[in-house]
């Protein structure tokens, strides 16, 4: 496969005015991930800062409600409620070996923007989050810790103030001050190399879950499930598993309110390939190549597209694209809860939605792993609303 | 007329070249007839022809808001083209290069919205969200449809990437002599004038500088400084963008700031330092 892509998906969609920074990246990542030094230091702060690894927790309540054996991959014990931290910890480091002396990123759910300030705090690197305002609103409790935290929150207003936006204004900032400053992307999405990038630092979660079902189960798991919508947590937790065909790998995206008009995100059921963003991905867009704004009450999953390598892995068949609907998700929160005793983040209820809505693709002598992205907590005003006053 | 035959009669008559940028269907597609009519009567050599994308990330807030403003009113790019065809009928004769971002052309397939875009009656695109590692098959159709592909040059671009651009381009170089997004600006760094001298090195394709231009004094700068051209967008929209219900009342002040860039066009070439 071509450099930077993942069948026809990926490349380097950017103005030549990043250019330079991107092959920059590029070979900073080659020069110092391998490396004695940077592999240690990452490993020391993913472990005694982040709490690495995380358990992989046997639900057997839930697992007797699915009528097979269900784990959790507990990426909501990782520091910061989410897997965010792994990659924001990576690439704080390699934005400190490069020699820049500041940060910037998105931020949806708010989780990704507080794993960044966390990991440029710990690295001496100042941070700057751009979120919208719709996001604002609705992940305030992330937006605080953020600003306590001493980063800079600059919303963004325009489009629909979501994702996308916030995105968007990140690249156009980046193109003013890419020499002196690093753009940490949240998720495996974006321009060559920020997807590889990614996956890399987040393939820490597959690795562990192999070494931890090898432990307990003494054999892979027969699924691997994750929620996502620019794929970083899916990808990272199948990684390791890809080329074992035998392993069964699902993708739930949000499925909105319903899979009507402009009411989803759910770019695997209605998006095509096309360029957004810096890479092509799979993406919601009308006829003429218009993105389209996607929707969903998970501020995470809200986003038109897909990254290259999920996109690549879902066309090829190799990782079943799923949905859940939002409905579902509130319900799926509460089961985990009463059952379990956690709250998932809304994100993260996606996946549980999807299997409790889907247990007769499990047998009963079936041991699967659920990625379970992130927790609940920036979500409790959304959940409450909906499950007790509607 | 063909556009490497306008940009040598520039040269030849010593005038610095002036495009204006105007994102098509803003805020209606009457008015944007009008204007882009109106500036080439007053002294507008070439005219960048916007095709409005929802997630114009190489623009600024002013042209962020033209294309949401136009994608509100419904404009879509096979409406632009038609466009393109008004403009033709209405005769005007000035070269036409559409600009758009690749998604646009890369969902009917580059060959055939290349070869829309021509049979209108457009010379030449311009992506700037395509990087020269992305531009083959683009650069492979434009040459064997007759369109020219203007690839851009910033001033964080290496000596490498430069002479593989210079290599490549065709019809003219679009250099942007600011670190940023579109959007005018009130200084012309002279920046420019190092940047020119690097680029001019590689090559002796017409330069066209743009990012930023507002005034004529900046026109003046980068046009004495070496550049053949400036390429003004922003500056137009931030006028009409005050009178949005009634937009052709702003004519007569967007007439005067064309004539002036031309002005400075024109002057900049008698100070010219290369
Ligand atoms: C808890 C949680 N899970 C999942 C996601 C989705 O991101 P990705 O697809 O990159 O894993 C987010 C994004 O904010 C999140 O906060």
């Amino acid at each position: 496969m071509k450099k930077g892509r993942f069948g026809r998906f990926g490349g380097q969609y950017v103005n030549e005015m990043l250019m330079p920074a991107l092959i920059e990246l590029e070979e900073a990542f080659d020069k110092f991930y391998p490396t004695q030094t940077f592999q240690g230091k990452l490993e020391g702060l993913l472990r005694d800062y982040g709490g690495r690894p995380t358990p992989l927790y046997h639900a057997e309540n839930f697992s007797k409600l699915i009528g097979c054996k269900v784990y959790l991959k507990r990426e909501d014990l990782l520091c910061g409620g989410s897997h965010k931290l792994n990659n924001a910890l990576g690439q704080a480091l390699l934005a400190k070996k490069m020699g820049k002396t500041r940060i910037i990123t998105e931020t949806a759910a708010g989780q990704h923007g507080l794993a960044t300030v966390m990991a440029g705090n710990i690295c001496g690197l100042e941070t700057e989050i751009f979120i919208g305002v719709k996001d604002i609103k609705r992940q305030a409790s992330n937006v605080n810790k953020i600003k306590l935290l001493g980063g800079k929150v600059t919303p963004v207003k325009s489009g629909g103030g979501v994702l996308k936006d916030a995105v968007s204004d990140t690249l156009r900032e980046w193109t003013t001050c890419s020499q002196t400053t690093y753009y940490l992307m949240g998720s495996t999405v974006g321009p060559h190399p920020f997807p590889e990038i990614v996956a890399t630092f987040q393939s820490i979660i597959g690795i562990e879950i192999k070494e931890q079902i090898l432990e307990k189960e003494g054999k892979h798991p027969n699924a691997i499930l994750a929620c996502g919508s620019g794929g970083s947590n899916a990808i990272g937790a199948f990684r390791p598993f890809i080329s074992d065909e035998e392993i069964r790998l699902y993708f739930v995206e949000g499925g909105g309110e319903s899979l009507g008009a402009n009411n989803s995100a759910a770019a695997f059921q209605l998006g095509k390939p096309g360029i957004l963003h810096g890479a092509l991905m799979q993406v919601l867009q009308d006829e003429y190549g218009q993105i389209k704004p996607s929707k969903t009450r998970a501020a995470g999953l809200n986003y038109p597209g897909r990254g290259p390598e999920i996109s690549y892995l879902c066309e090829t068949g190799r990782v079943k694209a799923c949905y859940a609907l939002d409905e579902d998700v509130f319900k799926a929160v509460q089961i985990m809860g009463r059952t379990e005793g956690l709250i998932p983040a809304l994100e993260t209820a996606h996946v549980i939605a999807y299997v409790l809505n889907h247990r007769s693709e499990f047998d009963k002598d079936e041991t699967i792993v659920i990625n379970y992205s992130g927790r609940g907590g920036k979500d409790l005003k959304t959940i409450m609303r909906n499950c007790y006053e509607s | 007329m063909n556009l490497e035959e306008k940009l040598r009669v520039l040269k030849e008559q010593r005038e610095g070249a002036h495009m204006p940028h105007v994102y098509y269907g803003d805020p209606t597609e009457e008015f944007s007839l009008k204007l882009i009519e109106c500036m080439v009567e007053n002294g507008a050599d070439l005219i960048e022809f916007g095709i409005p994308f929802s997630d114009p990330t190489a623009d600024g807030p002013t042209f962020q808001e033209a294309c949401e403003r136009a994608l509100k009113k419904e404009m879509t790019p096979p409406k632009c083209i038609q466009g393109i065809k008004r403009l033709r009928r209405n005769g005007v004769k000035v070269p036409i290069i559409v600009t758009t971002y690749y998604n646009i052309p890369y969902v009917v397939g580059i060959k055939k919205f290349l070869d829309e875009i021509k049979k209108a009656g457009a010379q030449a695109l311009i992506v700037p969200n395509l990087p020269i590692e992305e531009a083959k098959e683009l650069l492979y159709e434009g040459k064997k449809n007759g369109v020219h592909i203007i690839l851009q040059i910033t001033p964080i671009t290496t000596e490498k990437r430069l002479k593989t651009i210079s290599d490549v381009a065709s019809g003219f170089l679009y250099v942007i002599n600011v670190e940023g997004v579109t959007g005018a600006r009130e200084n012309m760094t002279n920046s420019t004038l190092k940047l020119v001298n690097r680029v001019k090195k590689h090559t002796d394709l017409t330069i066209l500088t743009g990012f930023g231009i507002s005034k004529r004094k900046h026109a003046e700068a980068v046009v004495s400084a070496g550049a053949d051209g400036v390429i003004v967008g922003s500056a137009y929209a931030k006028i009409y963008e005050k009178n949005l219900i009634t937009p052709e009342e702003t004519l007569p002040e967007i007439t005067r700031l064309v004539k002036q860039i031309k002005r400075g066009c024109i002057e900049g070439y008698k100070h010219r330092l290369l």
